[in-house]
């Protein structure tokens, strides 16, 4: 069991996905028709022995709430864990009140009371997997005052903007913690990924709150590179950041591929999710599929390729569905040609019709929305 | 229990010894069906959704993998206060030494202290082998209402087939005037399913008689049952229509798969409001390859398919390769089939590998081919 308390937080007012996250949180966004984003941060904490666990929830809770639950489905002892759903009282109806220091500070008894000494901090809407005993290993035998843990990439131009980077000296000391504006393509993106002395959060966080109630935690750590020895890691393998609609599109679809896939998913280190208990699915003699990637609980006799097909969809005979995340319970009429879309729960398109969009700029159709 | 005052034994003790290989370690209640079941989930599903919170299971033949499976009652979401699935092998007692269960009624009798503990007034007998979905609130609403000490359900099955079976021949209100256990000459197509419903109190006493009896075989069709009638107690045949398979040989168990390829099929495991639940599993979704075809097919998650399937169901974790051929076949799971490999009318056995290019089974075999054991392929 570790020594450290788990703290799930949430994507920053400075991130909006169209459409889907006008329905619920990004933590509660569907990934590879099974998962929830959320799932990636919890198993990676439980696998790493992290029992006790915060889940802060800041917008439209209710899909997340349901799929959390009492948290059972993560793995974690009933008695000696927890995974605890904190939802932060923010007053005001702007948004730019609606920082992750402010959601501590409203619930800040809960960090107060908690045992652990370390705290381990990874956001809900980046999927990822890292044992984090072995970073606490590595923050305690570095000596630092800080951990933060970050992906080197080389798309910073056109991805991850409005993500965090940190900028490091050659002994991997964090100088500063920006934003990504998109005007170099090699950058060392944060992963919004903190490990630190219990004691110092509640330092920073109260610190925070003094200066100003639009701080964040990032903001403050990087007010205080100066006087704190603040460390970067370098994370290996597969990295998302969900902070729009094609950075959903393509992590989904990303795992197509077997050694991306590979790069996230190993069989010891299982990603846990709520079950549905779904039936299998059911191929019929029209379906033609390739290069996808199926839930249970389908019905599938049209034409498959390049696409995530999430629980119990139907695709109907004639339909085609390519290069799709179809998200669960979606229905694809007959005749149907569909290609480069979210379609998101429940739709239905059933006229026959072409919806087709440009791979570059993937087309959402809403939740429960009949075309 | 509160629910309905009714309590569910399920025998799961028999091997199922038709099966061969599959059950060699485990009972056959535990054996895999559909895609991700294993064939004690219908009964412990439909026990679940039928209101029925207290379920013993008995257990004998091989019990490891069966005991630990449904000891996790909150799998069918049996583990509210005061509910639960107890696994209930033979034990040694203070007043008997350890003993096997000598027949179907003796599991129970051995068992009266269990479910005296919950004072139930009636209790529900099941068996662990059979594939159906069955409310069974609605059976002991039948039961109360025919004022019954004992209802048993029957299925009609074909007039020709009815020699196979346990066979009730009742009076034109259902109630049960005669049994005959596998009848050369029937005179009725209502055969047992093997599930009754007992006021507990008279089974109880029957049970006490019975355990002195030393002529008994301690069974309920042969035993029970004919006492019962010879009692004149009143016992009511409720009649079931839908899916029920008892999956005794390999050609059944390949055969009952096979239904769930008809999309009309009765047993309808998509039923949202009548769901079958199961172990849940940490496997990815079914990864479909590029050169992959797949045709009539029942396929579940940790499946990786870059071959061919047509009108076969592959389980949980089945692998196969690319250029292999899976015709008319079960694969249970975790089965692999390698590169260029071809299995038609053959049921692979959980873990099994088929080696590259090999060949398994063919399109006019008389029986389908139980593949228990590695099949090597080409070096």
């Amino acid at each position: 069991m570790s020594s450290a308390l788990g703290i799930v937080s949430f994507s920053g007012s400075h991130i909006y996905v169209e459409g889907l996250q006008d329905y619920r949180s990004i933590g509660a966004f569907s990934f590879l028709g099974r998962y929830r984003a959320i799932d990636f941060p919890i198993s990676n904490m439980t696998n790493s022995g992290i029992d006790r666990i915060q889940v802060y929830i800041n917008q439209m809770p209710r899909s997340l709430v349901e799929h959390l639950g009492t948290g059972r489905h993560y793995n974690i002892n009933s008695k000696r864990g927890r995974l605890h759903l904190l939802f932060p009282l923010f007053n005001g109806s702007n948004p730019i009140y609606e920082t992750d220091i402010a959601a501590y500070m409203n619930n800040l008894p809960c960090i107060e009371n908690a045992h652990d000494e370390y705290v381990v901090i990874a956001p809900n809407y980046m999927i990822f997997k890292q044992d984090f005993d072995e970073l606490l290993q590595k923050h305690i035998d570095s000596g630092a005052d800080i951990t933060l843990l970050y992906h080197t990439v080389d798309n910073a131009r056109e991805a991850y903007l409005n993500c965090d980077m940190l900028t490091l000296n050659r002994q991997k000391g964090v100088l500063s913690i920006d934003k990504n504006r998109g005007n170099a393509k090699n950058r060392n993106i944060f992963m919004d990924t903190y490990v630190m002395k219990r004691e110092l959060f509640i330092e920073l966080i109260q610190k925070a709150a003094k200066l100003s109630s639009m701080y964040t935690l990032p903001q403050i750590i990087n007010a205080t590179c100066e006087d704190l020895d603040i460390r970067g890691v370098a994370h290996r393998g597969f990295f998302a950041a969900i902070t729009d609609l094609k950075s959903y599109y393509d992590s989904n679809l990303s795992m197509i591929d077997a050694k991306t896939r590979e790069s996230l998913f190993d069989e010891d280190w299982p990603i846990y999710t709520r079950t549905n208990d779904s039936c299998p699915s059911h191929y019929f003699d029209t379906a033609s599929i390739n290069t996808s990637i199926v839930s249970n609980g389908c019905l599938i006799k049209g034409a498959v390729e390049n696409s995530i097909v999430g629980r119990g969809c139907t695709i109907e005979n004639g339909a085609v569905v390519k290069n799709c995340v179809v998200l669960h319970g979606s229905h694809i009429g007959e005749n149907v040609h569909i290609e480069n879309q979210i379609i998101d729960t429940f739709a239905k398109v059933i006229h026959g019709q072409e919806i087709i969009g440009a791979p570059e700029h993937p087309g959402y159709i809403r939740k429960d929305d009949l075309l | 229990m509160k629910q309905n005052n009714m309590l569910a034994m399920i025998l799961a003790g028999g091997r199922g010894s038709r099966l061969h290989e599959l059950t060699n370690k485990v009972a056959k209640p535990a054996v895999s069906y559909g895609g991700k079941y294993r064939i004690i989930d219908f009964p412990l599903s439909n026990c679940a959704n039928s209101g029925i919170d207290v379920v013993g299971v008995l257990t004998q033949y091989e019990s490891i993998l069966l005991n630990s499976y449904v000891a996790a009652g909150g799998r069918w979401g049996l583990d509210a206060r005061d509910s639960g699935v107890f696994v209930l092998p033979p034990r040694e007692k203070a007043d008997s030494d350890l003993d096997v269960y000598r027949g179907t009624a003796d599991a129970i009798s051995q068992n009266i202290d269990f479910i005296d503990k919950y004072d139930p007034e009636h209790v529900l007998i099941l068996s662990g082998d059979h594939i159906y979905k069955m409310d069974y609130s609605k059976m002991l609403a039948y039961h109360n209402s025919c004022k019954a000490d004992a209802t048993i359900a029957v299925i009609e099955v074909p007039m020709r087939e009815a020699s196979r079976f346990g066979i009730m021949n009742t009076d034109e209100e259902g109630r049960i005037v005669e049994f005959e256990e596998k009848p050369a000459q029937p005179k009725s197509n209502l055969a047992s399913m093997g599930i009754y419903i007992f006021n507990w109190k008279l089974l109880r006493k029957m049970l006490l008689a019975d355990m002195k009896d030393s002529d008994s075989n301690h069974d309920f069709g042969k035993d029970i049952i004919p006492s019962l009638l010879n009692d004149d107690k009143r016992l009511y045949a409720y009649k079931y229509k839908g899916y029920w398979k008892d999956v005794g040989t390999i050609d059944s168990l390949w055969e009952a798969n096979m239904d769930l390829l008809d999309s009309d099929n009765a047993l309808d495991l998509g039923d949202s409001q009548w769901k079958i639940y199961t172990e849940d599993t940490t496997t990815l979704p079914h990864i479909i390859g590029p050169d992959a075809v797949i045709k009539n097919a029942y396929i579940t998650q940790g499946c990786m398919i870059d071959g061919e399937v047509r009108n076969s169901v592959l389980f949980t974790g089945a692998k196969v390769g690319a250029g292999a051929k899976i015709i008319d076949s079960v694969l249970m799971p975790d089965a692999v089939v390698e590169e260029g490999a071809v299995v038609t009318r053959a049921l692979v056995a959980d873990r099994i590998r088929i080696g590259k290019d090999a060949i398994v089974g063919s399109a006019d075999s008389e029986n389908i081919e139980l593949v228990a054991k590695r099949v090597k392929g080409a070096e």
